[in-house]
């Protein structure tokens, strides 16, 4: 059997049997709407202002990072399933991009770790 | 006598116990499939609890049935399905009730590419790891959805948490992932753990186990680095406003989660299914997990929790550069020779 058809049927599977978890206590537990208990909760306050405000855009080095290494890693997967079997000169220009990004990594942190550019 | 479509009962009959017997359904309900993972849930959120109960030096659950109390998460979940279902008024109704069965299935659909056994796995991809992960990376943005959709202030810091959580350990975690990768040389979990029929990949990739240890710690936001529910800091975290079913989805999610990441240990760096023969394969796997899982709760009871930054800081600064220098390791080890003695 192809094993993507196997998945595509376990995850239909899986709503099927989880679906009627969520679904079915909505319609027994229900009760009519109250003011007070439906608002969110905030230790028992009553809310103020948005829930959904902007926030500062914190320790945003690391994401910049995170954009760079996420493509790097995704490689490096290609290249590590055939090391065992292709010979080690091969596999010297992924080595030496390696040893290279050492020093962009280093300068990174260096920045990233640093309060002020948070 | 198969025939379809069916025509006479007997071949109706015939249809239903051909489907019923087959490799297929036995797998994506019985085994390692729906039955399966239910039962082994249930059993977790009880194991959970006793075992931080033991290391506080309480009893735990104990009344509901059973040598200690081993039927009291069937009771808390028919208490939770019969309570009322609270939805904030300002939320978005259909994202606020989608979100919670999503994290199940996103928790649900990598045990399709475990192995738990040489032919108990439901679909045998060769590229299951990058699907699993794939499926797993997908998890923070769902919490996020939630937490958005909730339309609360502590949900929504407890969501942005969760993200910045996958940004520092995701990397870590598929670099630590990569030495196993390489040692095996497959993307196929059927192959990894059949590679390790000499020896077990935690002997040559020492570093890389601890490093994805603790990097799958703080994928499923446990403690020291449950940030995105720290309880004095966000009453709840990403899941305060769920209650009643909501609530019992998104645990059955999350302990599905701590299931699925203890399995891939397990099938990484443990060996999988290989043991001695007196047990069946499956069995020692299963328990090889659960050894794992309890390495997962116990500092739950034990450690405080980190700071934002430090736990960031921690990701990128010593995890990033442990596992890539535990890359440069493994192609050392494989081209000097030493592991020839057990084939790699």
């Amino acid at each position: 059997m192809n094993p993507w058809l196997a998945i595509v049927i376990w995850g239909v599977i899986i709503v099927l049997l989880t679906g009627p978890m969520i679904t079915l206590p909505i319609f027994w537990s229900r009760r009519k709407p109250d003011p007070f208990r439906d608002m969110p909760f905030e230790s028992g306050q009553v809310p103020q202002g948005e829930a959904r405000h902007r926030l500062v855009m914190q320790y945003y080095p690391y994401l910049l990072m995170f954009v760079v290494f996420d493509v790097v890693a995704m490689f490096l997967f290609a290249w590590g399933i055939s090391f065992t079997t292709m010979p080690l000169d091969s596999s010297f220009p992924v080595i030496l991009f390696l040893i290279l990004l050492a020093a962009p990594l280093g300068y990174a942190l260096h920045l990233a770790v640093r309060k002020e550019n948070w | 006598m198969v025939v379809f479509p069916p025509t006479t009962p007997q071949e109706v009959i015939a249809l239903i116990l051909y489907i019923i017997t087959s490799h297929t359904f036995i797998t994506i309900i019985i085994f390692p499939g729906f039955i399966h993972l239910t039962l082994v849930v249930m059993f977790l959120t009880w194991y959970e609890r006793k075992l931080l109960a033991r290391i506080q030096l309480r009893i735990g659950p104990l009344y509901a049935g059973g040598p200690g109390g081993i039927l009291q998460p069937i009771a808390d979940g028919v208490k939770l399905i019969f309570k009322e279902v609270m939805i904030p008024y300002k939320a978005d109704k259909p994202l606020f009730l989608a979100m919670p069965l999503m994290l199940v299935l996103f928790a649900a659909l990598p045990f399709a590419v475990i192995p738990f056994g040489q032919h108990w796995v439901i679909a045998n991809l060769e590229v299951g790891l990058v699907f699993l992960f794939a499926m797993t990376s997908l998890f923070p943005s769902m919490i996020l959805i939630f937490a958005w959709a909730s339309n609360s202030k502590f949900p929504f810091l407890g969501g942005l948490r969760s993200l910045f959580q996958q940004v520092a350990y995701e990397i870590p975690m598929w670099v630590a992932a990569l030495s196993v990768v390489m040692l095996a040389g497959s993307l196929n979990l059927t192959n990894i753990v059949e590679a390790q029929s000499k020896i077990w990949f935690i002997v040559p990739a020492f570093l890389s186990f601890i490093v994805f240890f603790i990097a799958i710690m703080a994928e499923l936001e446990r403690l020291p680095f449950d940030l995105p529910e720290a309880e004095p800091e966000l009453v709840a975290g990403w899941f305060t406003e769920s209650s009643g079913a909501v609530f019992m989805v998104i645990f059955l999610g999350l302990y599905m989660k701590v299931y699925l990441m203890s399995s891939l240990v397990t099938v990484l760096f443990l060996g999988g299914w290989w043991g001695p023969a007196f047990l069946p394969q499956p069995v020692w796997f299963i328990i090889k997990t659960l050894i794992v899982a309890t390495f997962m709760i116990i500092p739950r009871g034990v450690y405080p929790r980190l700071r934002v930054d430090m736990l960031i800081k921690t990701g990128w600064t010593r995890l990033l550069i442990i596992a890539l220098a535990n890359v440069f390791l493994t192609i050392l080890l494989i081209h000097s020779g030493i592991l020839s003695a057990w084939g790699i």
